[in-house]
Formats: C-alpha cells, structure tokens, sequence
C-alpha cells in the first residue's frame, strides 16, 4: 500500500492553462466552466446550509430554548437548512460533477444542448436568492416537507417563495436530466457500447430518468401549494373538501425517488474511486450499473412508507414490501465495492479514505433505512431523531462523503494541480469521527422518543445532546479545511500532470484542466474503463500519453484544432 | 503542409461538420422526446389530483353543482384531433418541398387549435361562479386543468405561427424542417395532454 500525494510515475508534470476567474462569473456554454458554476455555487449554499445547522446545534445545547425563544424562529431554522441542504447544495453540486465529467468521460467535445446547460444553471442562482429573500418577508416554517396546513396556513409570505424558487430549481433539473440522457445516449465515442460507459455515467443516467420522470410530479404540487397560498383554492384544506394527505403523497412520490437523486451519483464517484485507488477492476460491473436502473425504477414504488402512520392500514404492508426490497440494488453495490477492494493494492489517498468512510456510514444509513421501512418499527421511530440521524447517515455519510471524495479524486483534473494529501487526511479524521459524534447519538436519543423538529426536549436528553452539538461543531468547523485545501492548491498545489492517479477513463486523457473542446480529435477508450493491473492498461496509458496528451501541452497545437471547428461545440443541439 | 507537419491528426473538415449536425439532429429529436415525456408527468399529476378529491368527495359533482356538459367539449376534442392529423400531413408535405399543401394544413392546424382554445375558455367561463362562497373543489380542479392546458396549447400555438411565417417566407425546405418537425411534436403533446384530460374529466 502506498500514500500518493505527488503525480504518479510516467505522467510529465506539465500543466496546462486555466480558465481566468472572469469566465466562471459570466455565461458560457462550456460544459467545464458550468461544471465548476454549479460546484461553486452549491459550496456557497453548502456554508450557509451549515451555518444555519450550526444555530439548531447551539439551541440544542440545553434542554430549555435559549436564544430562538421564539419557536417560529427554530422553525424555520430547520426548514431552510432542510431545504438549502437538499436543494441548493446536494443536487446541483452532484449536477456540476456531472457536467463536468460526463462529456470527459465519454470523450465528447460538450453536453448535447450546451445553450440548454447554461440556461439551466442560471436558474438557480435567481431559486437561490428567492429562498434566501423570504427571510425578509416573512421565512418559511413548514418544514422542507412543507405539509399543509403549516406551509398553507401558518406559514407566512416566505413560504410562497418558497414555493416559486423550488419551481425554478426543478425546471433547471428537468433540462438538466434530458441534457444529461441525450448526452449519455447520443455521444458516446465510437466503441464504447453501454457496458463499457464508466459507472459514473450510468449512475447520472439513473439519476436523470428519475428527475425527468419524478420532478414534474414535484412542479404539480408546487402549482397547487402556490395557488391554496395565493388564489384562495383548498386543495389541501379538509374543511373546504381538500386533503392534506394529497400533498404528501404527491410530494413523496417526487421526494423518494428525489433521495435517490441526490445518492446515485455519490454511488458512481465511489465506484470511480475505489477502482481508481485499489488498482483493481470493478468488481460485479454489470450488477452495479443495473443496479442503479433498478434503484431508479423501484424507487417510483416506496413513496409511502414516509406516511406510515397517515396511510390506510392495508396498503402500508405492500408499499414496506418494496421498500425492503430497494436493499437488494443497493446491497449488490455495496458487496460489489467490497469485492473491488478486496485484494487490492490500496492507495491510502484522501479519495480512497472517503470512499471508504462512505461505505461505512452508508451501510448504516442503509440498515437503519431498512429498520424505518418496517412497518411496527417506523410508527415507534415516526418524526423522533432516529429519522434525522438515518437520513444524515444516508446524505451526509453516503452523499457528501462521495463528493469530498470526487473532490480530491478530480480536483487535479479541473485545476491541474493537487491538494495537500496530508490536509485531506486530517479533513477526513475529522469529518469522519465528529460526523459519527453528531449523528450516531442521534439513532439512541430517537429510539428513547426524542422528537425532531422542536427546540425544547426533556432534560434526560441533555448530555447526548451536548455531545451532538460538539461533535456538529467539529464538524462544521472541519469543512472548511477542504475548503482551505481547494484554494491553497490553486497557487500551492503540486503540478498535476494530466492522469496523477493512472486512471483508465477518457477524463484523464487530456491535459489538466483540459482545454475549451477537451480533446484533440476523438479519443479512444479503453476496452475496460477499470481494466487495472493488466499488460494493455499500462501500454493504453502510455499511448494515450504520447499520442493525445503530450501534443495538447503544445500551446500552438492546443489552439489549432478549435480554431478548426466552427462552433463554440460543434455537437450542440442547440 | 506546415500544418500538417505540426499537427498530428488528420481532420476532415467537411465529414466532420456533417457527422456534427446528424449528431444535434439527433440530439434534437431525442431531447423533445424526452421533454414530452417528462412534462406529460404534469398532466398525470394534476389527473391524479382530480381522481383523488374525486375519491375523498361524498358525491361527485358535489350537491348543488351540474354536471360537466360533454357536447361542446367533445366537438372542441375531435378537432383537436383532426389537427394532430393535419399537423402530421404538413410536416409530411414540407418534407417533400410542398410548400403550398403545408402552409394550408398547418393554418388548418392553427384554427381547429384557436377554436379549441375558444371552447375551453367559454367552458371555463360559463362554469358556476364560485367567488362569492367557499371553494368548489369540483369547479377549482376543472378550471385548473383546463386552463393549465390551455396554457400550454397558447403558447405551442405562438410557436407554430411563428413557424408559419418563417415557412411562407420559404425557411423550409425538404432538407431543413426541425423547426416544423419540433412544432408538429409539440402540437402532438398537446393533443395527447388533452386527451388524459379529457377523459378523466368527461369520461370517467
């Protein structure tokens, strides 16, 4: 086992020119620079999600409330974290990671509708200030489930913005899901069938059928939450002939599928990262690309057991039944990462410690979701912390925990140069213990009844509690190390070169950062993108260093062939 | 030579271009493809919406409020549906440069479209005024869909005029329809979206 933090033997230290900060504060249509718009936006959400995470820990520090003695204030404390976290920072920076890499991977010059891309991105700074702008009328409280009737009748002004920046935030997924599966159907190169697309790919392609398929759901009852807010309709009003229980399933058929949104893309990096670091071959590819289909699929069929204790008693066993059997994918992905590093000549990198922490956080936030899809088990732990820990685990500990490791595993890629290794092991340290310190106690407090979504519990709960928002403090502190990182390794960072970690998909067989059309002419992929440790990986990366990456750190040649093509992406759409 | 010299990859500039537009041509047809089949998730949602209340109301029309009048309506729908066929015949004729045989259907298509939308409009209207007392949930949910769809059929109808005029100005021709091909799918979900209206709305 080695630790790596310089570029690997065989790769030139070359770098090559990056794009200046002005063309990421401006519209562009390159998949690259929309990529980095939305990571770097979705970080900006990402600090103010914290922060705010950060005030529902400190009001948690004693069992009375404290400085929010007004309990709307703690309302909507938790509602705008939900919903920043979930919507602002989860999704669109999975989306900027499958901007970025999707085109890279399958060695395309652009995203199909680059127009289209651009337009979809900037839909979210506007649904983001929108969010943030209700505070001053007025913020929403309703939770980021928004149930009627606190989000139609006890919810003030800000809750219809609310309502309006989620729209937007939909629309700019919708276009970005068919940009994503037009991009995966239709420009793949020459010779890469779709059992030879990086598991990257088909997790975004997953991804998207879900977001092409589901948000229009999501659209529906915004329309109706807006119109019961500002046209006087009742649709989730009983007394009027409305049903609460049509918004929540409405909602949850769109917010189920929307947590496998928000996870199947962490599934793909990780795949990516621990091929990438074991030096091994996936093992079971074809289970862990059909795997995410399925996820996809039987995700359209669980929405329920979030409404355990709402629904009619005959139709929770079927909707537990499915919900169990979800597992079975995400088991088979989880066996199948195990069965790639097992025997593998592991790099210790900061990627490979977060997939790792990954897989450990995620199969609890696994088992604790098939503990919540039973039935008995879920009307016991209904709305108590056990929910809030299982979800974290599943979003913090599977998702966020993926994109740090992304982060580190293709930050060379999108500036050329390396973060510090030994900061990003300390990062994951810390991230690691102090994550298990802030929600682990939260499954022991949630099974003794602690409710979530209220500023005041019972003072037996105090010394958890304590330990919770400390480890959360820790927490929020040790993000900003990655952050640090990022930016250190701008000026500081060591050279990259163009494949420090000798990867085998397209990504890498370019310059770092590639340059506006990613490639010179097409490349050619490897018959298996994780074919590591065999005679023709070695002599594939030797050839696509000479023949296509060393002729591009060329600052003549590296102009020429854009100067030849007659668009800003010659595949566009549009 | 020089450049050839320097650069090691042979570019065949014309075969490129032209692999580069069958690609977005491509990218095209899919993309609308995919955007109908999400947004007709829309329709499905404000249709389960209706079949819900519907579920939860004692009576349906609820005491008090006439049932839906189907005549006018269902006129108003075998037009709409004449007009997808007409739709399809234009973008067939464009195909083959008749241009004249197109501009006919495709005004065709814009006038059984406008008087549909007519219909719907004097059905709205014409629904029981509900300002003046609680909301009737049978009336709310009509008034949504109708007008939700007829939205959409407005502003598809804008683009095809927009096509319209292109097309008299001789935009089109056998080698370049997207535009008209996109306005014909277009018109197609609205058609379709109608008919799932349609029939949650009269016929169920």
């Amino acid at each position: 086992m080695a630790s790596i933090s310089v570029p690997l033997g065989g790769v030139g230290a070359t770098t090559a020119p990056r794009p200046k900060l002005s063309e990421y504060l401006r519209w562009s249509v390159d998949h690259k620079i929309i990529g980095v718009q939305y990571i770097a936006t979705s970080l900006f959400f990402f600090i103010i999600g914290g922060a705010l995470a950060m005030l529902i820990r400190a009001e948690l520090l004693t069992p009375a409330q404290d400085f929010m003695v007004d309990g709307a204030a703690y309302n909507t404390l938790f509602t705008m974290h939900g919903t920043i976290m979930i919507f602002l920072w989860i999704v669109p920076v999975l989306a900027g990671f499958g901007n970025y890499f999707v085109p890279l991977m399958l060695g395309a010059k652009d995203m199909a509708f680059p127009w289209l891309n651009a337009f979809a991105f900037w839909l979210i700074p506007p649904a983001g200030l929108l969010m943030l702008l209700g505070w001053f009328i007025g913020p929403a409280e309703a939770g980021w489930t928004s149930y009627p009737p606190l989000s139609t009748h006890f919810s003030p002004d800000g809750q219809t913005l609310w309502a309006i920046s989620l729209h937007l935030l939909g629309v700019a997924s919708i276009l970005g899901g068919i940009n994503f599966i037009v991009t995966i159907r239709n420009m793949r190169p020459e010779g890469m069938k779709y059992f030879q697309m990086p598991l990257f790919i088909w997790a975004v392609l997953a991804q998207s059928v879900i977001v092409v398929l589901a948000t229009p759901f999501l659209a529906g009852a915004l329309t109706l939450l807006i119109l019961d807010r500002v046209a006087g309709t009742a649709f989730f009003t009983p007394s009027q002939g409305g049903d609460v229980l049509l918004w929540q399933n409405i909602f949850w058929f769109y917010s189920h599928p929307a947590v496998y949104i928000m996870v199947l893309p962490a599934f793909g990096m990780i795949s990516e990262i621990l091929s990438v670091h074991a030096r091994k071959p996936v093992f079971g590819y074809r289970m862990i690309a059909l795997s995410s289909m399925a996820i996809a699929l039987v995700g359209f069929t669980v929405w329920a057991h979030h409404m355990f204790t709402s629904l009619q008693p005959e139709l929770r066993i079927p909707f537990m039944i499915t919900s169990m059997i979800i597992a079975v994918p995400t088991g088979i992905k989880v066996f199948s990462w195990l069965g790639t590093i097992y025997g593998g000549r592991i790099r210790w990198t900061s990627a490979m410690l977060f997939a790792m922490g990954f897989i450990s956080m995620f199969v609890i936030g696994g088992i604790t979701g098939v503990m919540v899809a039973s039935v008995p088990v879920d009307i016991h732990l209904h709305d108590t912390y056990f929910v809030v820990s299982h979800f974290h685990f599943v979003l913090y500990g599977g998702t966020v925990f993926g994109v740090y490791g992304a982060l580190y595993h293709w930050w060379p890629k999108i500036t050329g140069r390396m973060m510090d290794e030994n900061l990003g092991k300390i990062h994951f340290a810390l991230t690691y213990l102090s994550f298990l310190g802030t929600f682990f106690p939260q499954h022991l407090v949630g099974m003794q009844g602690m409710p979530r979504r209220v500023a005041e519990y019972a003072p037996e709960f105090q010394a958890m509690n304590i330990i919770i928002s400390i480890s959360g403090f820790v927490l929020g502190v040790s993000t900003f190390l990655i952050l640090y990182n990022m930016v250190w390794s701008l000026y500081r960072g060591k050279i990259a070169g163009s494949n420090p970690w000798r990867a085998l998909t397209l990504e890498w067989m370019t310059t770092s950062p590639p340059p506006p059309y990613n490639f010179v002419g097409d490349p050619i992929p490897f018959e298996d993108p994780y074919g590591y440790g065999t005679e023709a990986s070695r002599e594939y990366l030797k050839a696509m260093d000479e023949r296509f990456v060393a002729p591009m750190l060329n600052p003549a040649l590296r102009k020429r062939p854009d100067a030849q093509l007659p668009a800003p992406n010659p595949s566009a759409g549009d | 030579m020089q450049r050839s010299n320097e650069f090691p990859f042979e570019f065949d500039r014309e075969r490129q271009q032209q692999r580069q537009a069958e690609i977005a041509l491509k990218n095209k047809r899919m993309g609308i493809n995919l955007f109908q089949i999400s947004w007709i998730m829309a329709f499905v949602c404000l249709s389960v919406v209706n079949l819900v209340m519907r579920g939860n109301a004692p009576s349906w029309p609820p005491p008090g409020t006439p049932p839906l009048d189907p005549v006018l309506p269902t006129i108003a729908t075998l037009g709409l549906i004449a007009s997808m066929v007409l739709a399809r015949r234009a973008f067939l004729a464009i195909q083959t440069d008749k241009l004249s045989a197109f501009l006919v259907q495709w005004r065709a298509v814009l006038g059984l479209g406008a008087l549909f939308v007519a219909v719907m409009i004097y059905e709205w209207i014409t629904l029981t005024p509900t300002l003046d007392g609680p909301p009737n949930q049978f009336n709310t949910i009509f008034r949504l869909m109708t007008a939700f769809h007829s939205l959409h059929a407005i502003a598809i109808g804008v683009y095809l005029i927009w096509v319209l005029r292109r097309a008299a100005q001789g935009v089109y021709r056998h080698a370049d329809f997207w535009d008209i091909e996109a306005g014909s799918k277009l018109w197609y979900f609205v058609v379709i979206a109608w008919l799932l209206f349609y029939a949650v709305l009269y016929i169920i």
